[in-house]
């Protein structure tokens, strides 16, 4: 199947409030631009925000910026594809714990999901994180029965 | 850049309708959070939140509702939700709110159950 790069954006955003808002209208508008459906571009703005969100409340980053990249493809005739990177030079966190905790804890405790929604609203997500900085690599498939090509 | 939420606040006879407008994230979390602990403090006991305006949220305002929803369970009350985007309602079934809150599809579905019509 033949895929092609239709729309590649790069953004260098400040942490401030609401700022994830202004990423995920980014990402929306290049997924609109390449067919992609009103409810998909939903669950992928809902997952960039709580990618956002983590690296402004959880990054401790000096240079207080988040670096994305958003790149949109087609994979045949309406299969849109958005790959998209969220970095930020902070920290790192511990993944594995992470995750137990929200296991752990269950519906009581209320905060620390914002991992669990972009798995649930995304196709992939790929989360690398070191004291370096964390990147999230998340996808979204306008028909993932279709597949993808990695 | 800032999605400021607004509420308004209808009362009914058995409780009151809130009419959300916005972004809720924390800010807007707190926002409805006064206006339904104002009501709670009034003695109500049955709120719709109607979240026909708003299509984004985040988890940080989600677990501020669900604080609404606990406190207002320890009252003997109850907080229901209606007119939800599919996205929203599949992040409230996430996070657990669906667990502790019914979910309308329509608010007169929702007032109809809940006894909240003005009459």
């Amino acid at each position: 199947m033949t895929t092609t790069a239709e729309r590649q954006m790069e953004l260098t955003l400040p942490m401030v409030a609401d700022i994830e808002i202004a990423a995920a209208r980014a990402a929306g508008n290049l997924a609109r631009e390449i067919g992609m459906s009103a409810e998909k571009i939903d669950e992928m703005a809902h997952a960039i925000i709580e990618a956002c969100i983590n690296a402004r409340e959880h990054s401790c980053c000096v240079d207080n910026r988040i670096y994305l990249r958003f790149v949109g493809t087609l994979q045949g005739v309406g299969n849109p594809r958005v790959d998209i990177w969220i970095t930020d030079h902070g920290r790192g966190f511990d993944l594995i714990e992470a995750r137990t905790r929200r296991q752990k804890l269950g519906t009581a405790y209320k905060r620390g999901r914002g991992i669990q929604l972009m798995e649930a609203h995304m196709d992939e997500v790929e989360i690398i994180t070191s004291a370096e900085g964390t990147t999230v690599h998340m996808v979204k498939l306008e028909n993932a029965k279709a597949g993808n090509h990695d | 850049m800032t999605e400021e939420l607004r509420v308004v606040v209808e009362r009914r006879p058995a409780g009151a309708i809130l009419y959300t407008r916005g972004y809720i994230n924390n800010v807007g979390g707190e926002e409805i959070a006064n206006r339904a602990y104002e009501l709670m403090d009034d003695n109500v006991r049955a709120i719709l939140l109607n979240l026909r305006e708003t299509k984004i949220v985040n988890s940080i305002g989600i677990s501020i509702l669900i604080e609404i929803i606990e406190k207002m369970m320890d009252k003997g009350g109850r907080i229901s939700f209606c007119c939800l985007t599919p996205v929203i309602h599949k992040t409230f079934q996430i996070m657990g709110l669906a667990n502790y809150a019914t979910i309308f599809d329509s608010e007169d579905a929702a007032l109809k159950e809940l006894n909240l019509h003005n009459q």
